[in-house]
């Protein structure tokens, strides 16, 4: 089933987010991604995710899609101009690419290429409406198109602020919405409750809101992004099961695991798996089971997996 | 105005270090404001070159001048019976002023001495921060006088994108986030309706987009 037509019937949406290659093998970004592809219903393949250089997401999906293997393409402001966006939608349109993710991009500070310029021609309000109109049969100059696009189209949504900073997001989301966006990406998220003040104000019956699910690959980088990251934490009860775990990394899979399970549970849209990398795990995030102790840890008032497995 | 900061002590001497007679030559407008090239700076820099060469037992003869503007034919010629007795000029201007002299001053060398950075404002003494970037199409009407081009590091202009975390940029927490700044002071302006407007598609041609620009103001040309 196509990802538009699993979002219009309310199904519950997997997406796994596929890293390209920096460099041409693509044995294993192709591997990675037949493994799970019974379980996925459509692969995310990144443009260049923090700025650090790789194979172009407009590639890489031309690739996966090859294998008979569905893609979300992502597209950014950051390095292409009106021509090139325009050019590369029309060319993952005709290729088999159905849909895609408008991102305006991290900015090439915190890549590999500290030193490049970039763009931003148009804005992400920008994209959207283009390839809104893409699909209406006319490009940015208002040219007719000979067989025009027809996208399924998401972006992200900074789901996790608060306040005042939550309200601008709302009304931003509100205007992806009107310039066609359908689904939106979330930063990782580990405790549904997280997303509680956010749900209350978003558009849901108009759009799919996907959590991301964010693979930890060890304590380090759990209490990393806990410590640093304004608006994402993993709580002190994740970072306890990671450390006291024989098995770290596959601990790091079974709460991939149960933070998917407690999605479904909460009534997500769906969720978008990252793994940063870490492709390979994906047949154990998909595949393990959920703790089947989820109910007797949401009473545990020192863990935040037990506001987790809440299920709101 | 043009904001201007000094050349790495090293690299002046790099490009100079052949030369037998040099002049220093600052410009009385932006850089002198700046100081990164007025005529204090002309002194503090001839003054270095001076002991380093002296250190080193190599003779070059440094001079010192500081011209109204570096931008305008008429400043220019004040230097036109001298400019070819050097081997070269270090011209503190701005890139403008360089490339004039140049243009002006065929058969000497001109070289730069500082690095052009942006057009700025004078926060406090010691400290100049951008305001422009002079992209040809001032859209400062609908964004509460707060220029999203010059000071969004994306130059998104329809609201914040996903970086803005407690009103500074995803780039430095040191940096304002632009749109946090014009939405804050188009809320106090009651003015928000403004806000909910899309932005009309940024015609980039009159930035660099199209090529090197010119104004003509063809009622006072002679």
């Amino acid at each position: 089933m196509q990802l538009r037509d699993k979002s219009e019937a309310g199904q519950f949406i997997v997406l796994a987010e596929m890293e390209p290659p920096k460099g041409v093998d693509i044995n294993k970004f192709t591997a990675n991604a037949i493994r799970v592809k019974e379980q996925v219903d459509a692969f995310v393949v990144p443009e260049m995710n923090s700025a650090v250089m790789r194979m172009s997401s407009l590639g890489a999906s031309l690739i996966l899609q090859h294998k008979g293997l569905p893609t979300v393409m992502q597209v950014n402001c950051r390095d292409r101009n009106r021509l090139a966006l325009q050019a590369d939608l029309l060319a993952a349109g005709a290729s088999g690419v159905e849909n895609i993710m408008a991102v305006t991009g991290e900015d090439p500070s915190f890549g590999d290429h500290h030193e490049a310029s970039a763009v931003y021609d148009i804005d992400l309000i920008r994209l959207l409406s283009t390839i809104q109109g893409m699909a209406k049969g006319k490009d940015m100059a208002g040219v007719d198109l000979i067989g025009a696009p027809s996208f399924f189209c998401g972006s992200t949504v900074n789901a996790n602020v608060r306040g005042k900073a939550l309200q601008l997001e709302i009304e931003e989301m509100e205007r992806k919405i009107e310039a066609g966006a359908r689904f939106f990406v979330t930063p990782p998220v580990f405790d549904m409750a997280d997303l509680d003040e956010f749900l209350q104000k978003a558009p849901r019956d108009k759009i799919k809101i996907l959590p991301t699910v964010l693979l930890l690959k060890s304590v380090g980088m759990a209490r990393y992004i806990d410590r640093h990251s304004d608006h994402v934490s993993v709580g002190q009860g994740l970072i306890k099961r990671i450390m006291t775990a024989s098995d770290k990394a596959r601990e790091c899979a079974q709460i991939a695991a149960d933070t998917i399970a407690a999605a479904k549970q909460a009534g997500m849209d769906g969720v978008a798996i990252a793994t940063l990398g870490w492709e390979h795990m994906l047949p154990q995030v998909l595949n393990l089971k959920p703790t089947e102790s989820l109910d007797t840890r949401q009473d545990d008032p020192n863990t935040s997996w037990g506001k987790h497995a809440g299920g709101k | 105005m043009i904001v201007a900061s000094p050349k790495p002590i090293e690299e002046v001497i790099n490009t100079v270090k052949d030369c037998k007679k040099l002049l220093i030559l600052g410009c009385n407008e932006c850089v002198t404001v700046c100081e990164a090239g007025g005529k204090k700076e002309v002194g503090i820099l001839a003054s270095a070159l001076r002991m380093y060469f002296a250190k080193q037992g190599q003779q070059i003869l440094i001079e010192e001048r500081t011209l109204e503007r570096q931008c305008d034919h008429e400043y220019l010629e004040e230097i036109r019976d001298i400019a070819d007795t050097y081997d070269a000029i270090l011209s503190l201007a701005c890139g403008v002023g360089v490339q004039f002299t140049a243009e002006k001053y065929l058969s000497t060398v001109v070289l730069p001495g500082v690095n052009t950075c942006f057009l700025g404002a004078t926060e406090e003494r010691g400290l100049w921060t951008e305001r422009c970037q002079a992209c040809g199409s001032c859209v400062l009407a609908s964004t509460g006088g707060i220029c999203p081009v010059s000071r969004c590091a994306k130059r998104v202009l329809n609201g914040p994108c996903g970086g803005s975390t407690k009103g500074k940029c995803e780039i430095s927490k040191e940096v304002d986030c632009a749109w946090q700044l014009i939405v804050d002071r188009l809320t106090a302006l009651g003015k928000m309706d403004e806000y909910e407007q899309i932005a009309p598609l940024k015609d980039w041609s009159t930035d660099r987009a199209g090529g090197p620009r010119k104004v003509a103001k063809e009622d006072v040309q002679s």
